[in-house]
């Protein structure tokens, strides 16, 4: 068991409680006290009734809900077969499917949404091919379909690489023996696969739900906005930041959100399907017949035809001269990344200077918790790791809007500036948006290090401050600087929380410059080329990442003297 | 439950190999019905390989398996009536203990009722009749064993495999657990193939054994047969503890025969046998120990040594003795006032040739 703790790690693990306690649980708090204050200060459920009678807020309660469980299906309906065949079956191409696994992390919704809309829009090549053929259109992109689609595609890898994990995870020995017992086929995964896999499935569906919840990027750029993220970004942004419609909105958000997050919790509760089993893992592979082949093939090849639509799209979107009412752009042109370079190297910079502060904080942050966590017995440490995984839940939105009420009317001390027209809002916000990501690559390069390699060092004559230092931050390296890179990526994509509180053209960073181009049908070529540049940006990262995770994939317990050397 | 018709499992010629690893060399092997039948041997000889092909985990390259005279090397799994319990048990996490044992039955759409009945049966035979609701996860080691055996059984196979079932239970457990398999195999009276890498647990329970090696059987017969007659060094090495003394099989001038050792000389052979390089393999507790001096039994033939080792172990004490180049282990069985040798002693050690065995090399 660790030692006591020293007041060093009291006074670090007290300054982060102080930190979450500004920055992320009094704005939250503060949204939800609006929502059910009255002007007394007394309780009031009166702004709840009142944003039910508004028909359009009632519609746009209905809409996110159905657009959540619909992205789901969709997602799951992509995800499932692709999961089990990749892990279920010797499998070339597996290594592809799996990179698709990370490409919501690089492209967010909103950025293909505009390409979707000109590949399968009503008017989009699909379309004018299935009419010039059949005679007959698809309304894939019409009203919710079209946010409901570009969702789906864009989120289906958090399932896929959840259940992968999961199906990868089961022992042989549980297939096995249903066969044994005379299982075959579809029953078998029905019945014992897929069952046993559900604790990865059902962490996957509740991300995808939380994620659509929280996007208000794509809603926009598709013009569909009655639904609560819009609702709640417009009232405040149009009638104000006194509004008590927008607040319902974001309570309801928070709501949802976590029940998501505790359902998914909740479903599993009690069933602890990892730690049963040990022996041999994993499936066995089975080769597929030349029908089977045939039939995965085709779904897999056709799945990765639509996934890979959006990034083929805006990548033809940002060296389209003219693209509308045609298959693929009648000319091209280089113009747009002139454009963007002329226009908004200070986005680009904007974007790295607010990420980079902000991955580094939660990398500082993410490793205190983990070390407090896990080699401390501080109390109330596990609310730290709670608190942090409530952030997941808090849309953006809702965090924006609780920035600005908040903070309104402080000022930065010394400059006078007003904290709420500052950047350095922007940076706290992507530090508590990004912390839960940094947190689980610290904790499990944390986990993966014996305790022994420590009491070794304390043994030999270091303290604990300096076993930190020399011993425990030089092996947790490679999961820390992946932690980085993920809040960085992520942050440099994020839009929900960036379009609340920029306040000034230039403080804004790419993926606001992207949405603001997005707005204007002659924007498009630029932002789509701001958009190629923020993915190139991101897979770089991501691509860094993958590398460092991989190396310190390998220290696992059972390396450690490869370590100690 | 009704007692099942018992079958018989002819192993013949098959072999298999992974690669360039051969795994089971032209294995063939005879079951009787309804015998308890182990499969012995160290890990990587093939043991394990060949119990997942019996069930239809694994298939042959070549050779049939023959289940109640049935050819089943094309049949899937799921189609062969064979119970298999896993060596980690494989109890399904999402179900409790009811359901896990009912999945079987259920598999073969028999009615509501008669499922019921026969999963209550199943669990009343291993004791666990109050332990329908639970989840394996709430379950002991050796109650997640008596769950794996009782779902399947509750299929009513024709052939139970066990794969290891006792390695995962602690030392008692494993003694005690042994005891009701076997038990339990008796009163149904099913064709039983265990495997398993101890050679007590083989020995103890099993009417035969099949020992495996490098992918091969080395030899096939009742425990006490393994034992007393090894066929070869291995088994001699691998079935307890063994000496053996390096020499050659003679024929005297006056016609009898001889075991010439260079170490220890010549020593009169009771059984017959041909002449040639051997070694004489003899137990640890069939040589004797006596003071010098002190007149030994004429049955055995008498040679000095000195005692290098010595280790109590409760009801022997087993000590290394070094007889001219020749280091052999010697158990002498421990009672309170049983005389005792000190290290650096010298010693008569006893060998009679009747205790010994003869291995051709």
């Amino acid at each position: 068991m660790p030692a006591r703790a020293t007041p060093a790690q009291y006074a670090v693990a007290a300054l982060i409680a102080l930190f979450l306690l500004v920055f992320l649980v009094i704005p939250v708090l503060t949204v939800i006290y609006v929502a059910f204050a009255d002007g007394a200060g007394g309780f009031t459920l009166s702004h709840f009734s009142s944003f039910f009678h508004i028909s359009l807020m009632r519609e746009s309660f209905w809409n996110s809900l159905y657009v959540g469980f619909w992205s789901v299906l969709i997602s799951s309906l992509i995800a499932i077969p692709l999961a089990y065949f990749t892990v279920r079956f010797e499998f070339r191409g597996a290594l592809l499917i799996q990179t698709l696994g990370i490409l919501p992390l690089i492209m967010p919704p909103f950025v293909g949404a505009v390409a979707m809309q000109l590949i399968f829009g009503r008017s989009g090549g699909v379309n004018l091919l299935l009419n010039d053929w059949f005679g007959f259109t698809l309304p894939i992109m019409e009203g919710l379909n079209g946010v409901i689609f570009v969702e789906a595609l864009h989120y289906f890898p958090f399932i896929l690489m959840n259940l992968v994990v999961a199906l990868n995870n089961i022992d042989s020995s549980m297939e096995e023996s249903a066969q044994n017992l005379g299982a075959s086929g579809f029953r078998l995964f029905r019945r014992i696969v897929f069952p046993l896999a559900m604790p990865g499935y059902v962490a996957g569906a509740a991300l995808v739900f939380i994620k659509v919840f929280d996007d208000l990027g794509t809603p926009l750029v598709l013009n569909q906005t009655n639904m609560l993220a819009p609702q709640a970004y417009l009232r405040i942004t149009s009638i104000g930041i006194e509004d008590p419609i927008g607040y319902v909105a974001s309570v309801i958000m928070v709501a949802a959100s976590l029940f998501a997050l505790w359902a998914s919790t909740w479903v599993m509760r009690g069933k602890d399907y990892a730690t049963l089993q040990r022996g041999y893992a994993g499936l066995a592979k089975r080769r597929l017949t030349t029908g089977q082949t045939v039939l995965a093939y085709g779904w897999i090849g056709l799945v990765l035809l639509v996934v890979l639509a959006p990034h083929a799209g805006i990548l033809l979107l940002s060296v389209a001269k003219l693209w509308s009412f045609s298959v693929v752009p009648e000319s091209y042109t280089l113009a747009h990344y002139a454009a963007v370079f002329q226009d908004s190297p200070r986005m680009i910079w904007n974007t790295v200077l607010y990420c980079g502060i902000a991955a580094t904080l939660d990398v500082v942050i993410a490793t205190a918790i983990a070390y407090i966590m896990l080699r401390t017995r501080i109390p109330g440490r596990q609310a730290l790791d709670f608190t942090v995984t409530i952030a997941l839940a808090i849309p953006g939105v809702v965090l924006g809007i609780g920035y600005l009420r908040t903070f309104r009317g402080i000022e930065i001390p010394f400059t006078g500036e007003l904290l709420t027209s500052s950047w350095l809002l922007l940076v706290l916000a992507y530090t508590v948006r990004r912390l839960p990501y940094a947190l689980r690559s610290c904790i499990a390069a944390l986990q993966q290090m014996h305790v022994s390699l420590e009491e070794a060092a304390e043994n030999l004559g270091a303290s604990k401050g300096r076993t930190i230092r020399r011993i425990v931050v030089p092996l947790m390296a490679g999961g820390m600087l992946a932690g980085f890179i993920i809040s960085f990526m992520t942050a440099a994509v994020e839009l929900s929380t960036t379009i609340m509180l920029v306040t000034a053209q230039n403080d804004a960073p790419m993926s606001y410059g992207i949405y603001l181009y997005m707005q204007s049908a002659a924007g498009r070529g630029p932002g789509a080329a701001l958009g190629v540049l923020a993915v190139v940006l991101v897979a770089a990262g991501t691509y860094l990442s993958h590398r460092l995770v991989g190396r310190t994939g390998s220290t696992q317990p059972h390396d450690i003297q490869k370590i100690g050397v | 439950m009704p007692a099942p018709n018992k079958v018989r499992v002819d192993v013949c010629d098959v072999s298999l190999a992974y690669g360039r690893t051969q795994v089971l060399r032209s294995v063939s092997v005879t079951v009787e019905p309804g015998e308890f039948f182990a499969l012995l041997g160290p890990s990587g000889s093939g043991k394990s390989t060949l119990l997942r092909l019996i069930a239809g985990f694994n298939q042959a390259q070549s050779g049939r398996i023959l289940i109640g005279g049935e050819d089943v090397s094309r049949v899937p799994p799921w189609k062969r009536d064979i119970g298999m319990v896993f060596q980690n048990y494989a109890l399904w996490p999402h179900k409790t203990v009811a359901e896990n044992v009912a999945f079987g039955l259920e598999e073969r759409r028999l009615p509501r009722d008669l499922i019921h009945t026969r999963v209550a049966a199943a669990l009343e035979l291993v004791g666990l009749q109050d332990y329908g609701t639970r989840r394996p996860g709430q379950l002991s080691g050796g109650q997640q064993q008596r769950v794996a055996v009782a779902r399947t059984i509750a299929i009513e196979p024709k052939l139970l495999l066990l794969d290891e079932p006792l390695s995962n239970l602690d030392a008692k457990l494993r003694v005690h657990m042994r005891a009701e398999l076997l038990a339990l195999q008796r009163k149904l009276g099913i064709t039983t193939i265990f495997v398993t890498h101890d050679q007590e647990e083989a020995l103890s329970i099993s009417d035969r054994v099949a020992v495996l090696d490098g992918g091969a059987i080395q030899q096939v017969g009742t425990p006490m047969a393994l034992y007393d007659r090894p066929a070869n060094r291995f088994i001699a090495n691998f079935v307890g503890t063994i000496n053996l003394i390096p020499g050659r099989v003679e024929r005297a001038a006056d016609g009898e025969m001889l075991f010439a050792s260079d170490t220890i000389g010549h020593l009169p052979l009771p059984q017959g046998a041909p002449p040639g390089a051997a070694e004489m393999a003899i137990r640890p507790h069939a040589l004797a120990l006596a003071r010098v001096g002190q007149p030994g039994a004429a049955a055995y033939s008498w040679l000095e040594g000195r005692i290098a080792e010595r280790e109590f172990l409760g009801e022997f004490v087993r000590y290394g003795v070094v007889v001219g180049e020749l280091a052999l282990t010697i158990d002498v069985p421990h009672h309170a006032d049983s005389v005792t040798f000190d290290i650096g002693s010298t010693v008569q050690v006893g060998i009679n040739p009747r205790q010994s065995g003869l291995l051709a090399n």
